[in-house]
């Protein structure tokens, strides 16, 4: 190949570089604009001291010190643990039961489908204030007229601290359990039938085959998905603002919603804001190296 | 002509013990529960709409008194409902296009056209799948801010362009796609942007309507960084408007209630139309996201 020919095959290919560059550009651009700098701008910001939207002068940690140090702060950080703790014991078994039973129909699971995930489309806005009407501890409140049809006394649901949170990830789960139902049915549809048919000929029960042919099956993905759920319960935030407003006495209050409180809450500190949000993000991170480690082992992307 | 095998632990020649036909029986009556279970709060929200304050404060009856619409005609007119109806349509229409455009871009970009460091690309991408752009929605407000777009639809289409879950559906996507027929083209002396439109976007419609569900969905329910940009002005959506009432606690419950069965409408319609676009999708969409 004369020294001319390779020149201009290399100088193509840099063009054709160049050019699949061009194309992903906007999409970079949008990128960074919306995630990738306000992450980077979110640690910057938090060691500033700010006025509206500018940042007045370096401070140092002191803003992760003054936040951490209110009360506010732990109240705020047991209670998020709290929430993944109760999402773990009432949302996390549910999908999965919920899969094995609908998996086991022999007619209409199409339907079944449908409709358990009727209420993830819904907008979780809408979920909430819908549920408000349910958990009201006035005599009209859904559960307490339900409640009443039965002869029980009437309760108050949302005002006392040791329900509030329970019944933010009843909600939470309501709307989630359907979708993530999908998901297990799909890994448990991978099971060969065939090798439920062997067990059955050597004589496994039906308990036997679900503990020791459909439970190993779905293991991985049950891990993938706890952490996903840890993660996402995390940053709990519009459900107790909207729902409670972080009361009573903060038993609901979460870390993200004090971060919006800290921003948007009238006071405009988005320095302190920006300390909670990289105090998030750090706790986050820690969760997100366990799931990159479960999902490298796991799948095959990339 | 073989037939497909039933999946399900539960094998035919269970069926014969009466222990398992009991159990199966079991089973059917949790779904039926589990159905009711889903949809009562919707039935219920519905039939709340219909009484006025007094009988929504005071009944302990789950039906209302009477079924006359006009609650509901009420409302909408009392509080412009039309006027969010229109801005959130905008916003979604926006929003969608934004999101094929942008994402399938870059998923392109990332998926076939794989230039040299295209790789890196696809881990940052894959990295922001797990950080929620809540985290770091206060210095996206106050770049939005700096930049003087409040109160503008501009900054909430554009960040659906920004959606690395798209992204992925996209790339996972187009690597599907025979790689002979792009390289055919490229040797018709297509341009890469003449390949995207002309070959890769007509090919990869199924998850260009895949990810368009699930962005109409998206959009219609987004309320955080909308009430932000928009709050105060004459673009607030449905959403923003529901977010306002719920915070400002400005209207009545029986009001609140209506709204709410509002704000729901066309996403029950959206799943009552593509329920099997949905439903069979849910799987990819819920694990990456």
């Amino acid at each position: 190949m004369s020294g001319q020919a390779r020149k201009k095959r290399i100088r193509g290919r840099t063009g054709e570089q160049i050019k699949s560059w061009l194309i992903m550009l906007p999409g970079l651009i949008l990128m960074t604009f919306f995630v990738w700098e306000p992450l980077i701008e979110s640690v910057r910001m938090s060691l500033y001291k700010t006025r509206n939207v500018e940042l007045v002068r370096f401070i140092g940690l002191d803003n992760f010190i003054s936040v951490v140090g209110k009360d506010d702060f732990m109240q705020a950080l047991m209670n998020t643990f709290s929430y993944t703790f109760w999402s773990l014991v009432l949302g996390f078994l549910l999908p999965m039961i919920l899969a094995l039973l609908i998996g086991e129909t022999r007619r209409g699971k199409g339907f079944f489908r449908t409709a358990v995930y009727l209420p993830n489309m819904l907008p979780g806005l809408a979920v909430i204030i819908l549920w408000s009407a349910f958990f009201s501890g006035e005599k009209s409140g859904v559960l307490n007229i339900l409640l009443g049809r039965l002869g029980m006394p009437q309760q108050t649901y949302l005002t006392r601290t040791e329900w509030v949170i329970p019944i933010i990830i009843l909600i939470a789960t309501w709307k989630g359990a359907g979708a993530t139902a999908l998901i297990y049915m799909a890994g448990m549809a991978g099971v060969s039938p065939e090798l439920y048919e062997a067990a059955a000929i050597d004589g496994a029960t039906v308990w036997k085959r679900i503990i020791h042919i459909l439970l190993p099956a779905i293991r991985k993905l049950a891990g993938t998905l706890l952490i996903l759920q840890i993660i996402s319960v995390f940053q709990i935030m519009y459900e107790p603002m909207v729902l409670t407003k972080g009361g009573p006495d903060n038993a609901s209050l979460s870390l993200m919603q004090l971060m919006w409180q800290y921003a948007f809450g009238g006071s405009m500190n988005y320095g302190k804001a920006s300390a909670v949000a990289v105090i998030v993000t750090l706790i986050l991170l820690v969760m997100t190296a366990i799931y990159s480690y479960f999902n490298r082992r796991e799948s095959d992307w990339d | 002509m073989k037939s497909v095998q039933r999946t399900g632990v539960i094998r035919e020649y269970d069926m014969h013990s009466a222990s398992v036909k009991a159990g199966y029986g079991f089973i059917l009556l949790c779904c039926a529960l589990m159905v009711v279970l889903a949809v009562f709060p919707l039935i219920w929200v519905v039939l709340a709409g219909f009484k006025d304050l007094k009988e929504f404060m005071s009944s302990t009856s789950l039906l209302p008194e009477s079924f006359s619409a006009e609650p509901f005609i009420t409302t909408w007119n009392q509080l412009g409902i039309s006027q969010n109806y229109l801005n959130s349509l905008i916003f979604v229409v926006g929003s969608v296009i934004c999101a094929l455009i942008f994402n399938g871009l870059l998923g392109y970009g990332i998926g076939i056209l794989k230039p040299k460091g295209h790789l890196a690309v696809k881990r940052l991408v894959m990295i922001s799948l797990l950080m929620p752009t809540t985290i770091s929605i206060v210095p996206l407000f106050m770049n939005i801010q700096n930049l003087h777009l409040g109160n503008s639809f501009l900054p909430l289409w554009l960040s659906y362009g920004a959606n690395a879950m798209y992204v992925i559906l996209f790339v996972q996507f187009f690597e599907s796609l025979p790689g002979s027929i792009i390289e055919a083209s490229r040797i018709d002396g297509c341009s890469q942007l003449q390949i995207f439109f002309r070959i890769v976007l007509p090919l990869s419609k199924p998850i260009c309507a895949v990810i368009a569900i699930f962005a109409v969905n998206a959009a219609w329910s987004d309320f955080l960084l909308p009430y932000l940009v928009l709050r105060g002005g004459q673009l607030q959506t449905v959403m923003v408007r529901l977010f306002v009432f719920s915070t400002e606690q400005t209207v009545n419950a029986d009001t609140m209630m209506r709204s709410v069965v509002f704000s729901m409408i066309p996403p029950i319609v959206l799943f009552f139309i593509f329920q099997k676009q949905l439903t069979e999708n849910a799987v990819s969409v819920g694990i990456k996201g």
